[in-house]
């Protein structure tokens, strides 16, 4: 649909019908935004990669004096480092499939079915992904820990075994963790996509004569293609970098991943060996490229617009009595994932020691302790100033990515896309390394390093590969035929932007916020290299308060930010209901 | 005449080593420079040290400077102070860091300017002198954590090597013995005491390492495990109440010193200089007394509290060396396997 020939009668993406010198003009300026974007981008991503790619190829880290060699690489690609990648493939795999496959399911019965209260189970089932995963795996430990876990005396004083049935500490234990982000994490990507379907081909199936099933199979899935492997390809990666399970689970079990390898390559040596740990994340990375690139190769020249001028009405599958059936799946995750877990740190919160409920120990200190601390108050301004800010910055760039990406053939949209995918493909701990070499090396006037925009810069660079799969999903499902009958009625090309594709992405663009401004809330590596003091973030203060063994405050902050996540998601939600309605 | 002048030295020799020696201040000139500094920045390894707050405020009250406080992981901060070091963004005045491993980035790195003496270092316990540049600051003693209803008193290990017994094994928890930290510490202890052999022998008892030591002391509270090890005898306090007991064993206390030092091109040298002062006199170090760590300098200890002056003058076992540190965690590797 681009048209690229000046002096000609051109159409861009959008319907922008051009003529001559105007053309010219928009073409240089369109060539000239999108340069733009690449140095924002190739600042945010390119640098600080730089930075560790030369820290993979050198002795020493930037600064030292050392030798280039491949030593990093040549240790990468010896036995045990090739081991401990094919496990850590194997435990995101194992987590991601089933996870997948919660998720669609879960978002099925929230969007396209008539289960009772949906709406309130929407929140509900996206909890999990919102608490800080180290508090789940503690209170996971406390539940089922082989010895004198909750659960397993629960089995022994039902059934007289001796045997324990549950250990956490497995590679069970590690995947399960895992699941219960995933599953909530996947969950919001995809039940919008889900909701914002046109059921019109679906109709069309059924009314040929295909089952339910075979419709939901052939039709329903092949639609959401984009987005199933978008969510899968994210979900996968996260997995691989996934930390704080194998770490809490794992380690006692002896279970090795990359994200623990590259920790111990950091952290259990005299001399942090910086070499080894860069190289192996950009070989991972160089994994997950190949699968995004997969991806581009299956998906390249399909279409999956879903979302057309026609009016349309999601469809709702009237379950009849099996809707109590999902119902109950729904509170059965609910509970498993949130009750069981929070209920540990709702009721631990509220006695001197997690785990020791005697009467004696009843106490509201830990509520007073953190109500009182200035330290904790000036952490979470910070947090919800650098959430706000961040949040709206991450999505803004990412909605303009997507739009590149998705809406338009302009040149150079690939190297964006891959850009802002990049930060998604390095583990967080490696890439605060990154960022902290990256922002010191800057020359002297430009003041960031030390400063509260050092963590804003690293939040809006961490943030946006998520935010561009969002609105790309979105973007992917709109009719191109919207846009051009906007542009033939006479709106503008930011009237069009505006009131067509913001207005019909917009409730994805706010699952994205919701996600960003959690994820810098939860964001530690980073933060704790490049927070100084009076920034101090709230993950920050979590982790002294942590490694001071004072859970049972973190627990009263976990809770606290749990009740915001609530808040956020029912406003969200009450407004999305509201838009909707307008359509 | 004489001789009463002798008795008279000889009786303040002995209340000179019974009693916390007197501050001693910088000079004038050196005091007035470090106000007109007016703020000092501490990096310290310490995360979250509950006492750092109150002996910072104390020196804020007394000279009316400010200092801010980064903490955060050793790693981390390490690479924090390297990088501005190297890139000239000099923030950091003052840098507090465990004792072999300062000594390690003063050697490899350079970071280390010298502190230009202190009047209070003439205090500090003979075993642990000040170097040019480095400064003893307190020190962290380890022992056994035991859970007091699966432990009976008759089976409690008396010494770290009662922990090879068979009876124990699959039921010690450990900090990682692989990793800097306490684990490294007891490694280290534990190797230049007892030996490679007895590493092997403890090692038989399959030890389950974890390093979350606020969650571990509690899961062994909670009876997941019966003994953990190595136990920081300052986290009692936050125990009490819990089946627990802290063991002190017969060969002493695994220990790590905290040593305080000014950075190169410290942009507040002064008061830099002025602060580890206060940190090494008599009213910092007996806060830390009575906080369960162990002082350094003279007579901090005797002056505790009477439930601490016991743990403040602790039997010391050894402790991690810059020379054998890099040769211990991969000789830890190859026995824990």
């Amino acid at each position: 649909m681009s048209g690229q020939t000046a002096g000609t009668i051109s159409q861009a993406p959008g319907g922008v019908i051009n003529r001559g010198g105007f053309a010219r003009r928009y073409l240089q300026g369109r060539a000239a935004g999108v340069a733009a974007l690449a140095l924002i981008l190739g600042f945010l991503t390119l640098y600080p990669f730089g930075m560790l790619l030369y820290g993979s190829l050198h002795s020493t880290p930037p600064g030292m004096a050392g030798e280039f060699n491949l030593n990093g690489y040549a240790e990468v690609f010896s036995g045990p480092a090739v081991i401990i990648l094919l496990n850590t493939i194997g435990i995101s795999l194992a987590k991601t499939i089933p996870a997948l496959a919660m998720a669609v399911f879960l978002a099925w019965i929230i969007a396209r079915t008539d289960t009772p209260w949906a709406g309130k189970l929407e929140v509900l089932i996206t909890l999990p992904f919102f608490i800080p995963p180290i508090l789940t795996a503690m209170a996971w430990a406390m539940l089922g820990n082989p010895q004198v876990g909750l659960l397993n005396t629960l089995w022994k004083w039902m059934t007289g075994s001796t045997v324990s049935p549950i250990n956490v500490y497995s590679w069970g234990g590690v995947v399960w963790h895992m699941i219960q982000y995933s599953t909530p994490f996947l969950f919001l990507f995809i039940v919008d996509i889900f909701r914002a379907m046109d059921p019109s081909l679906e109709e069309s199936s059924r009314m040929c004569g295909a089952s339910r099933w075979r419709t939901f199979r052939g039709i329903t899935l092949v639609l959401m293609m984009p987005a199933l492997t978008n969510s899968f390809i994210l979900s996968f990666i996260r997995g691989i970098e996934s930390f704080e399970s194998p770490l809490f689970f794992g380690t006692p079990a002896k279970i090795t991943v990359i994200t623990t390898e590259i920790y111990n390559s950091i952290n259990h040596h005299a001399t942090p060996d910086y070499q080894y740990a860069t190289a192996i994340s950009f070989s991972v990375m160089a994994m997950m490229f190949l699968l995004v690139f997969a991806q581009w190769r299956i998906l390249r020249g399909r279409s999956f617009t879903t979302v057309t001028g026609k009016g349309y009405q999601p469809s709702v599958m009237k379950l009849g009595r099996w809707r109590w059936a999902t119902f109950a799946f729904c509170i059965l995750f609910f509970f498993v994932t949130v009750v069981l877990p929070v209920s540990q740190l709702f009721i631990g919160s509220f006695f001197r020691f997690f785990g020791f409920y005697q009467w004696d120990m009843l106490t509201l200190e830990h509520y007073r302790n953190v109500f009182a601390s200035s330290e904790i108050w000036r952490a979470f301004g910070n947090t919800m100033l650098l959430g706000l800010i961040g949040a709206s910055l991450t999505m803004a760039l990412g909605a303009v990515v997507a739009y590149i990406s998705i809406r338009t053939k302009w040149r150079g949209r690939r190297l964006i896309e891959a850009l802002a995918w990049l930060p998604w493909m390095m583990p967080g701990m490696v890439l605060g390394i990154g960022f902290l070499w990256a922002f010191a090396m800057l020359p002297g006037p430009i003041p960031i390093y030390g400063t509260i925009w050092a963590l804003l810069l690293a939040y809006v660079t961490l943030g946006t590969p998520v935010s561009v799969r969002v609105m790309s999903g979105a973007y992917a499902q709109l009719s191109f035929d919207l846009e051009e009958c906007s542009r033939v009625h006479g709106a503008t090309f930011f009237q069009t932007l505006w009131r067509i594709l913001v207005a019909l992405a917009w409730p994805s663009f706010a699952v994205g916020w919701v996600l960003t401004f959690f994820m810098i809330m939860r964001e530690l590596s980073a933060s704790i290299l490049l927070y100084s003091v009076g920034s101090e973030v709230l993950s920050v203060t979590l982790m002294k308060l942590w490694a001071n063994g004072l859970a049972e405050q973190v627990s009263v902050i976990g809770l606290m930010m749990m009740m915001l996540v609530i808040v956020f998601r029912w406003v969200q939600l009450r407004f999305l209901k509201s838009r909707i309605s307008t359509l | 005449m004489r001789m009463m002048r002798m008795l008279g030295a000889i009786a303040a020799l002995f209340v000179a080593a019974g009693a916390p020696a007197r501050a001693a201040e910088l000079d004038a000139g050196v005091i007035d420079a470090a106000k007109k500094e007016g703020k000092l920045s501490l990096y310290t390894s310490f995360i979250g040290n509950p006492l750092h707050p109150a002996i910072v405020k104390t020196f804020e009250r007394k000279y009316g400077i400010a200092v801010e406080v980064y903490d955060a992981r050793a790693t981390e901060i390490n690479e924090r102070v390297r990088t501005e070091q190297t890139t000239g963004r000099f923030i950091a005045d003052v840098f507090q860091n465990g004792q072999a491993t300062l000594e390690r980035l003063e050697k490899e790195q350079g970071i280390l300017q010298p502190h230009g003496g202190l009047p209070n270092s003439a205090n500090l316990l003979a075993a642990h002198p000040a170097t040019a540049t480095r400064v003893p600051s307190y020190i962290l003693g380890y022992g056994i954590l035991a859970n007091t209803n699966l432990v009976k008193p008759a089976d409690e290990p008396k010494s770290w090597t009662d922990l090879a017994d068979v009876k124990w094994k699959g039921k010690l928890m450990s900090d990682d013995l692989r990793a800097p930290g306490g684990g490294a510490i007891l490694f280290a202890a534990i190797q230049d005491t007892l030996g490679a052999d007895f590493h092997r022998a403890l090692a038989l008892n399959n030890i389950v390492f974890s390093r979350d030591v606020g969650v571990d002391e509690k899961r062994v509270a909670a009876g997941e495990f019966p003994l953990r090890m190595p136990q920081l005898v300052s986290n009692m306090a936050q125990l009490k109440g819990l089946p627990v007991k802290f063991i002190m064993a017969l060969e002493g206390a695994p220990y790590v010193r905290f040593d305080l030092a000014v950075l190169k091109n410290a942009p507040h040298p002064n008061a830099a200089r002025l602060f580890i002062n206060h940190y090494i006199g008599e009213e910092a170090q007996l806060m830390y007394a009575n906080g369960a760590l162990i002082p350094v300098i003279e007579g901090a200890a005797a002056k505790a509290g009477e439930a601490m002056r016991g743990i403040a003058g602790m039997k010391l076992m050894g402790t991690t060396r810059p020379e054998t540190q890099e040769a211990y965690y991969a000789l830890a590797k190859e026995i824990y396997k």
